[in-house]
């Protein structure tokens, strides 16, 4: 059930990751985050949705455009930004990078920068769970584009077969890096026209309406921890920003971009909001809350010293040193 | 003591290790109900049950990474890839995944995985179910990689790789899943990154490794008998971790290295061997060091065709034989 | 060729470039001056070897370098020019201050491969050959090679030292003398050399020591010293009882058991204990015993035993040379009052056990002092002044001279030897 409580709470995780996100840009553009980073910005609903469907016990797997759903999971902000700045105080003390934030005390089980490849390590996560008598559930995010490589299929028919706690969530932002997905893909809806493939239900909704997301994520996270099996969910979003930081995204029709941008889910479950008689002081007071936080973890990390030299000669093996021989 | 074969030694290994830690479960195609296509892990479905040994379907992205998943959080799964040439379709796991991942987490979580397969040649099964690949996994830090020659040998370094905290593959030779040894009664473990020497001599140090280790031995006595040459002679049983301070030890006491390797001559193991002993022993050594191998080409499948170009025994005498003075 | 920095003197190990009297590329004369040298304990100057171009200068003036060194490089004439031994051969000014009677070539290179004119006649020397060349001053070049086109092998070498070392002085054949009064460092007592000076340079060493009664484990031993080597096969020492006290001490006292890190002491949580091993002409090694402080007396008298056969045969495993927190040293053997041992690094501590014997002390009670005979040795620690101070050591030496002489009386680690061992205490 859906209550006031639950929605500010959707409302804040969303307002978190895109601050989160934008800073990560504006520091991108101060050269303080070097290398690449890869932007959610319009993305937020399908993190906030699922994120705080879970247990807090549940495993999340996500791609290398993984920032909202690592935050999401309740790692530091000043983890995140440190981790992306290269510092000591980043959630993997600047060994990781942008695109493998991972936080494991959350459940936060990585982000993976090669496509495709955490399917079945998150299948793996749930067989684990599974063996166990956990309850637990592990749910994994991806892209449009990760439906059509190998590990996708591998990891949708094993999951079917041993009945595993996951749940696939294939965020279908309409483009695969550059290129339209509809262009590359054998069938119009890239995740559900796959589904009846393994013996699964269609599950096409819209990614951008977080109250619809939280539902079916509530419905997949049950089905799978009752021992119903996986699930594969195609949720319909749009990223602001390009590929990566290095592509400005001409490639996409501007009618679309504007026509996505006016269903940026921020500013429309705001007004839902609104409608429903939340009081506009609490959301500007959670407005508030969220940027002073996300100010202070900029501080913080810019404030952090660089990870000592020493550390990138280590934690190769479980007892933290990296020698391969005497 | 008893007598095992090769691949009896393998299942007790692994039965062994899951009778102490229920953790421990195992995974692979065709090797629960079948008993594994070399037969190499028969009983363990019977013994432990279907929630713990467990057929796949033929996915090997899917099995390494439901073992890498399930490594992460609290089992300790061995999985089987069942020829090492398949390691190529699932290579991403292997070398980008689970050898990388706790490094760039900076130590979140650990891999205590095993990964066993069937490696090498010598049985004409053709180009792409004979390659020795061990050196692959060699050339990807964060992986551990074990070579046993003897039955004794698979059922004390499985026992130990499975009791590693750290992914470990596991590379058992299809050419010898037959031989008998004397394996040690009760619990046997042995340790990963150490060398044995199997055979002393003054005259040159030889390593070798799986089916190099036997063709090895018997040159040596041929050496020995035929040609006053006395071998020293290494098995390496692990390329990772690596026992250098023993192959230094040995050269220094010889002056001389031979690698004997069934791998593909570029970039084999040898060649990394070749490098260390001639960084850190340079002043030992009294000749250049020789390295025999398979030539750098897929292998053929005729019988003499195979023989022609993995090492046998009558190439290694003759190489050793005219490398000396 | 090679014009080579020459030993100036019988202790001298490097001499300075003096003043260039040619330059690279310049015609040269054979016996024509070359360069000035000196060393603290003679001066002299180089002449040019052989008539020819001089090629290439390598160290410039005022540079120090070892013997051995090579200054120059010479391209002579001659087509045919048979390896020389540099140009240093025997002049000796006679206003040089040195006492040394000979001057000797420390030769390094003699075939010169970088020289076309005087490519090598015959095989090369192998890296092993010249290494034992350098080492033991003689001239490999000059011996019979038995190996493939009279090739010089190691084992030619290893002869022909261990030949020169019986007759003392020039055998035959040989170009230079080897000398009766000059021994080279082994492998062994190099490495051992490197090692005891580097770690006197990175620990201020401080000597503290303890007499410490041994009555308790004396009449301890003499009681079950018999019984002890039927069951056991071999005897039971002093050393494991002093083991045992010392891990125990060191849990009371884990500063001692460290290692400096980083401007900081890394506490290491368990006594990973060394025992130093004389193998001789094998050098010192020093195995571990894990996790020492888990131990019984017994349990330790089984390892010291078994790691000490297994170190004189040459079959410690890896493992067993690395890593320990402690190190204990039994110098005991040839009777000595006390030694100041070298730190093992990166340890901050080590002991040395030295002789007991039988001496006079003084037992004080409440009816007056007497005399008695007692064993009495000599601990003595050398600590890491910048792990710990003198007060810190002083406390561990203090209680671990209270285990051991406590020893023996009910309740120690006596009382649990005797258990295991099925006798009575």
């Amino acid at each position: 059930m859906i209550d006031n409580t639950l929605r500010l709470r959707l409302y804040r995780s969303m307002l978190e990751a895109r601050y989160l996100e934008t800073r990560a840009h504006e520091l991108f553009l101060q050269n303080l985050v070097k290398g690449t980073t890869h932007l959610a910005l319009g993305q937020e609903a399908v993190a906030a949705g699922f994120g705080n469907a879970m247990r807090e016990d549940d495993y999340t797997f996500c791609t290398y455009r993984g920032h909202n759903h690592t935050l999401v999971r309740g790692a530091s902000m000043t983890g995140i930004l440190g981790e992306l700045m290269g510092r000591d105080c980043g959630l993997m003390r600047g060994k990781g990078g942008s695109m493998h934030l991972t936080s494991v005390e959350h459940g936060a089980m990585g982000s993976y920068a090669i496509i495709g490849a955490h399917l079945p390590i998150a299948a793996g996560a749930a067989w684990s769970a599974q063996f166990r008598n956990s309850g637990q559930v592990a749910t994994c995010f991806f892209g449009d584009g990760t439906t059509n490589i190998g590990a996708f299929h591998e990891a949708l028919n094993l999951a079917v077969v041993w009945k595993l706690p996951v749940v696939f969530v294939c965020e279908n932002n309409l483009y695969m890096e550059y290129t339209p997905i509809a262009s590359v893909t054998a069938v119009p809806r890239p995740a559900a026209d796959r589904a009846a493939s393994y013996g699964l239900l269609p599950i096409v909704i819209d990614g951008n309406d977080v109250e619809a997301v939280h539902m079916t994520a509530c419905d997949a996270l049950a089905k799978a921890r009752s021992g119903g099996g996986p699930s594969l969910i195609e949720a319909l979003t749009y990223r602001h920003g390009g590929h990566s930081r290095a592509d400005p995204a001409k490639y996409r029709p501007e009618e679309e971009v504007q026509a996505w941008l006016a269903r940026d889910p921020i500013p429309r479950y705001r007004a839902q909001l609104l409608e429903l008689g939340v009081d506009t002081q609490m959301l500007e007071g959670i407005e508030r809350e969220c940027m002073a936080a996300i100010d202070e973890a900029t501080e913080t990390a810019r404030a952090s010293p660089l990870p000592p030299t020493e550390i990138a000669f280590t934690n190769l093996w479980a007892d933290g040193s990296a020698s391969w021989r005497n | 003591m008893a007598e095992l074969t090769y691949r009896e030694a393998v299942a007790a290994a692994i039965a062994q290790e899951m009778r102490r830690d229920p953790n421990v479960v195992f995974i692979g195609e065709d090797v629960a109900a079948p008993g594994g296509v070399f037969k190499a892990t028969l009983g363990l479905l019977d013994e432990f049950g279907p929630r713990r040994v467990r057929d796949t379907p033929i996915s090997e992205q899917a099995i390494l990474g439901a073992v890498m998943g399930a490594a992460m959080t609290g089992l300790r799964p061995v999985a089987e890839i069942m020829f090492s040439d398949f390691f190529a379709v699932c290579w991403d796991l292997v070398a980008n995944q689970i050898a990388k991942t706790r490094y760039m987490t900076e130590g979140q979580c650990s891999f205590p995985l095993v990964i066993r397969s069937a490696n090498g040649g010598g049985v004409s099964f053709g180009a792409q179910h004979s390659q020795c690949i061990e050196n692959w996994a060699m050339a990807v830090p964060g992986l551990k990689v074990v070579v046993p020659a003897s039955p004794a040998d698979v059922k004390g370094l499985l026992a130990a790789a499975i009791r590693d905290p750290d992914p470990v593959l596991f590379f058992e030779h299809k050419a010898l899943y037959g031989t008998k040894g004397e394996v040690p009664d009760g619990e046997h473990v042995e340790r990963l990154g150490e060398a044995r020497v199997l055979r002393r001599g003054e005259d040159v140090t030889i390593v070798a490794l799986a089916l190099m280790v036997p063709r090895t031995l018997e040159a040596a006595t041929v050496l020995k008998r035929e040609h006053g040459i006395d071998a020293t002679v290494i098995d390496l049983r692990s390329l990772v971790p690596l026992d250098a301070r023993t192959i230094l030890k040995e050269v220094a006491r010889t002056g001389r290295l031979i690698t004997v390797e069934e791998n593909p001559r570029a970039c084999g193991w040898g060649a990394e061997v070749a490098a260390i002993v001639s960084d850190e022993a340079f002043w030992d050594l009294d000749a250049p060091i020789k390295r025999i191998t398979t030539p750098h080409l897929p292998l053929p499948s005729a019988s003499n065709l195979e023989d022609a170009v993995i090492p046998n025994v009558a190439r290694i005498v003759e190489e050793i034989r005219s490398s000396m003075d | 060729m090679d014009i080579v920095m020459p030993q100036l003197g019988e202790t001298v190990s490097e001499g300075t470039v003096g003043r260039w009297y040619k330059a690279a590329g310049d015609h040269v004369d054979a016996g024509e001056q070359l360069l000035d040298i000196e060393s603290d304990k003679a001066a002299m100057e180089i002449t040019a070897p052989a008539t020819g171009r001089l090629l290439r200068i390598l160290i410039d003036t005022g540079t120090t370098v070892p013997v051995g060194t090579v200054l120059a490089t010479l391209q002579s004439d001659s087509e045919t020019a048979t390896p020389q031994f540099g140009a240093a051969s025997g002049h000796v000014p006679a206003s040089a201050p040195s006492p040394a009677a000979q001057v000797r070539a420390n030769i390094v290179d003699v075939t010169n491969t970088s020289d076309p004119g005087s490519a090598a006649s015959g095989p090369r020397l192998s890296p092993v050959v010249r290494r034992l060349a350098r080492e033991h001053g003689f001239d490999a070049t000059a011996l019979r090679g038995t190996g493939r086109e009279g090739r010089v092998t190691r084992r030619d070498a290893l002869l022909h030292i261990a030949a020169t070392r019986n007759t003392g002085l020039e055998g035959a054949g040989q170009a230079r003398p080897l000398g009766p009064d000059f021994l080279p460092f082994n492998r062994i007592r190099r490495l051992t050399a490197e090692h005891m000076v580097r770690s006197k340079a990175t620990s201020p060493h401080v000597l503290q020591a303890v007499e410490v009664d041994f009555n308790g484990i004396a009449r301890f031993r003499a009681q079950h010293a018999v019984r002890w080597r039927e069951v056991h096969g071999h005897s039971l020492t002093f050393m494991p009882f002093i083991a045992h006290a010392v891990c125990r001490s060191l849990m009371a006292f884990p500063h001692l058991n460290a290692s400096v890190i980083d401007n900081g002491l890394r506490l290491h949580r368990n006594v990973d204990l060394a025992i130093a091993i004389d193998l001789g002409p094998g050098g010192l090694v020093a195995p571990v015993l894990r996790n020492a402080q888990a131990l019984s007396v017994a349990e330790i008298s089984q390892r010291i035993h078994d790691i000490s056969v297994r170190a004189k045969a040459d079959r410690l495993r890896p493992d067993e040379y690395s890593g320990g927190t402690y190190t204990l040293s039994n110098s005991g053997t040839f009777g000595t009052l006390i030694t100041a041992p070298v730190i093992n690094q990166p340890q901050v501590a080590i002991l040395s056990v030295d002789g007991i014997r039988k001496r006079p002390i003084v037992i004080e009670s409440a009816s007056g002092d007497s005399i008695a005979i007692r064993p009495v040795g000599v601990l003595a620690q050398s600590f890491d002044h910048r792990a710990v101070d003198g007060a810190y050591s002083a406390s561990f030496l203090a209680e671990l001279r209270r285990l051991l002489e406590a020893m023996g009386e009910p309740g120690t680690a006596t009382d649990a030897l005797a258990d295991e061992f099925g006798i009575a205490p």
